[in-house]
């Protein structure tokens, strides 16, 4: 996969950085999380023209032609600020995807769009049991003629409300395939789902007859969608790494500040080996992403092995961190006012979108028996 | 050490000068104690065993970017003996505290290995708290006259000299009045008795010292000054230590190169168990997390950056050796309720079970190790210490 050099790499990431602490402070993401659609529109034109939406995007289609390494970068920086965007969805599962698939009309007719955010795209990749495995893709395909109709449900389908363009895995009769749908066309109803993270949207997307162009492709259809879900998985790895150092950092902030019985309460024991704890799988987490991310830019032999780490590893820091930030912190921290909430709020999303630990645990151990026999 | 302005040898003419000398003298492994010896001699004798040290003692004052050329060398053709400026403990702090006297008796055969060396600083009364010892050092006229326990010393039966604190002073706060010692180990007043691990092994000592005799040129830093000369020779046991703990002792191994717990599981027919799986997989990803942190703190002080990662890594260790343990353990079921040689797999999960406590505890506990994270990387207030400014005689013990 592609890369960039180093110092474009940090301009990226310092441009994001800058951008979000002026525009994601915690008074906007709470503001935008209140929103019907959970964005915002501004911010998100704003990214589009620093080249973050298009990052992963070909140059050839108007992108920045970046890989998973500024991904992971880029979402640390989006994971510390809580940020409320389509940018997962539409930046990069659905361009990841595109590209994975590389369907010469369909990336010409969708991905500049994309690049430059008029358009959102997002993908339907699992049904209702949530796995995000071929087994429980729950949408059929059937040929009409020269065209192709939908049937069934998709689960979880982030941002689907906000969509311009949906990419749907539907079982045809030829196998599995992914079919480009109009997000507003008759016979798709998106039903937004309320959410436990007030900063994600999903939705339940019901298919009744609507109307589909399917995305040809030269490989099996769910391997591409497993390159786009790698690189998603690092997205998430680096938005958790992130999100759990900001929380670590104001969670120490307060240990240091916060007196009862005359001292600093991170001069107790208690309090201090719990942030001792949260440092190892903070930088853990750190390390984990950045190598997941490194190692799917190389195409290494064992970047699958390495998504895997990472996405368990990140997903149980991130919990972890955020559910003692919160006990470290006591009664202000049980206050809907408290940003810590929040972080927890998302920590529990993160670990439960494109496939929860114990699945990433056990294929993880799969890929190591692989790597030896 | 000197900078690099000292050494006025470009990086291709030193890297130069080490290749010839490697082509000349290098033969390969070396066979035994005795070549070894007469390796590291020849490895000092032509000034590459401390290239980071003053020429006045077998050193060349290179800067650390033409030392690591050297150490590079080194490497690339297999050899031992350089670098030594980093890693040789005793060498180090003999020359960072000793007298005139005691350097040109001991360094150049502390370079060249051949004299043994212990720790006498742990006692029974002072683990955790180290600057708590209550080992005495009285002065008489031209030596000092040792009389306390030691505890926890590797090699203590072999060694010429042990690396000694003890109380000198017992009217002042308790890190004031400690000083640094070259301790003859080799002599009357100086008792070993080999300890008896969980493990069912004895690595280490207690050490009984009573009216032992240490020569006065065999004081380090000046007296009351000890814990200074203490922190620059934990450094560089730190410095050395982390590279992990010992792995299974029955010498019977699962499989060369897979992964030993799942080799283990494999051969116990429990592989295909989910719950299994999933412990085994949380075990491994730990080790692999430790080893990407240990090389992104590699890189980061490559760079300049300081790494809060060094830090981390015993802590890890700790929980990594537990946690393996536990697994093994738990794959094995009944089957760990053997041991001996005829139950190598029990032998191997019981074992490290309990050795596992020798990174929890030993070299500093968990506990104090998070302290030590919290207070110097997280930047938290220490506790308040009750014995910190009066004077030892007062301080409470037991």
């Amino acid at each position: 996969m592609n890369s960039l050099a180093a110092e474009e790499r940090l301009a990226f990431q310092h441009s994001t950085a800058r951008l979000l602490a002026d525009r994601s402070t915690e008074v906007d993401v709470r503001r935008t999380m209140e929103t019907p659609s959970g964005y915002d529109a501004d911010l998100w034109k704003a990214m589009a023209d620093l080249g973050v939406v298009g990052l992963i995007i070909d140059p050839a289609y108007g992108g920045a032609g970046a890989g998973p390494v500024e991904v992971e970068v880029v979402f640390e920086e989006a994971g510390a600020a809580l940020l409320c965007s389509p940018l997962l969805s539409s930046g990069v599962l659905a361009a990841g995807l595109l590209q994975a698939l590389d369907d010469e009309d369909a990336n010409l007719r969708l991905l500049p769009a994309i690049a430059d955010g008029s358009l959102i795209a997002t993908a339907a990749l699992t049904g209702p049991r949530g796995t995000w495995t071929p087994g429980a893709v729950a949408v059929r395909a059937r040929a009409e003629g020269d065209a192709c109709r939908l049937d069934g449900r998709a689960s979880f389908v982030t941002h689907a409300h906000v969509a311009d363009v949906l990419l749907v895995a539907a079982n045809a009769a030829d196998g599995l395939a992914i079919f480009e749908v109009e997000a507003r066309a008759a016979g798709v109803a998106v039903t937004p789902a309320p959410t436990f993270d007030h900063t994600l949207r999903i939705a339940e997307v019901a298919f009744d007859g609507a109307p589909a162009r399917r995305i040809s492709t030269s490989r099996p259809a769910w391997d591409a969608v497993e390159e786009a879900l790698s690189l998603a998985r690092v997205a998430l790895a680096g938005e958790q790494a992130g999100g759990g150092r900001r929380v670590l950092e104001f969670t120490v902030d307060y240990a240091k500040t916060r007196l009862q019985f005359g001292r600093a309460i991170g001069s107790y024991q208690a309090i201090k080996h719990m942030a001792a704890d949260l440092l190892l799988e903070s930088e853990s987490a750190t390390s984990a992403a950045r190598h997941a991310a490194a190692q799917l830019a190389a195409s290494a032999s064992d970047a699958k092995a390495a998504v895997e780490l990472a996405a368990f590893a990140c997903a149980d820091a991130f919990v972890k961190i955020c559910a003692d930030a919160i006990q470290m912190h006591g009664g202000i921290a049980f206050t809907w006012n408290h940003p810590a909430h929040l972080y927890l709020r998302r920590a529990r999303s993160d670990a439960q979108l494109f496939g929860a630990a114990a699945f990433h645990r056990e294929r993880y151990v799969c890929e190591l028996e692989a790597a030896h026999g | 050490m000197a900078d690099d302005a000292a050494a006025p040898v470009t990086d291709d003419g030193l890297r130069e000068e080490v290749r010839a000398f490697l082509e000349n003298q290098w033969t390969g492994l070396l066979q035994g104690e005795t070549e070894r010896k007469a390796w590291f001699a020849k490895v000092v004798e032509a000034r590459w065993a401390v290239p980071r040290w003053p020429t006045e003692w077998m050193g060349r004052g290179l800067g650390d970017v033409q030392a690591r050329i050297v150490e590079s060398e080194f490497a690339a053709a297999g050899a031992t003996g350089t670098g030594q400026d980093r890693t040789n403990l005793w060498a180090n702090t003999l020359l960072a505290g000793g007298t005139q006297e005691l350097k040109e008796r001991l360094l150049l055969p502390l370079l060249r290995g051949e004299v043994g060396m212990c720790l006498l600083y742990s006692e029974p009364g002072a683990g955790s708290d180290l600057a708590g010892i209550r080992t005495r050092a009285d002065r008489q006229i031209d030596h000092f006259l040792i009389n306390g326990q030691k505890v926890w010393t590797s090699y203590a039966a072999t060694a010429d000299y042990g690396m000694l604190i003890a109380r000198t002073d017992w009217d002042v706060p308790k890190h004031r009045g400690i000083s640094f010692f070259f301790l003859p180990m080799k002599q009357p007043g100086v008792e070993v008795r080999p300890l008896r691990q969980i493990t069912n092994e004895s690595q280490f000592n207690e050490v009984f010292l009573t009216d032992a005799i240490c020569p006065e040129e065999n004081l380090l830093g000046e007296l009351g000054q000890g814990w200074g000369v203490l922190q620059t020779a934990l450094a560089y046991e730190r410095s050395v230590m982390g590279e992990g703990a010992r792995g299974p002792r029955s010498g019977v191994a699962e499989s060369k190169n897979e992964e030993p717990l799942i080799a283990l599981a494999r051969e116990a027919g429990a592989l295909s168990d989910p719950l299994i799986r999933q412990e085994i997989s949380k075990v491994i990803g730990l080790k692999k997390l430790n080893a990407l942190n240990t090389a992104r703190a590699k890189a980061e002080m490559k760079q300049g950056t300081s790494s809060a990662l060094m830090s981390l890594g015993k802590l890890a260790m700790s929980r990594i050796l537990h946690e393996e343990a536990r697994v093994r353990t738990m794959i094995l079921g009944a089957g760990s309720l053997l041991e001996g040689p005829d139950f190598p797999r029990a032998e191997d999960a019981n074992f490290l079970t309990l050795n596992a406590y020798f990174t929890s505890i030993g070299g500093g506990t968990d506990q104090i190790q998070r302290n030590i994270i919290g207070e110097r990387v997280l930047g938290l207030p220490k506790e308040p210490e009750v014995d910190r400014d009066i004077p030892f005689r007062d301080v409470r013990s037991g």
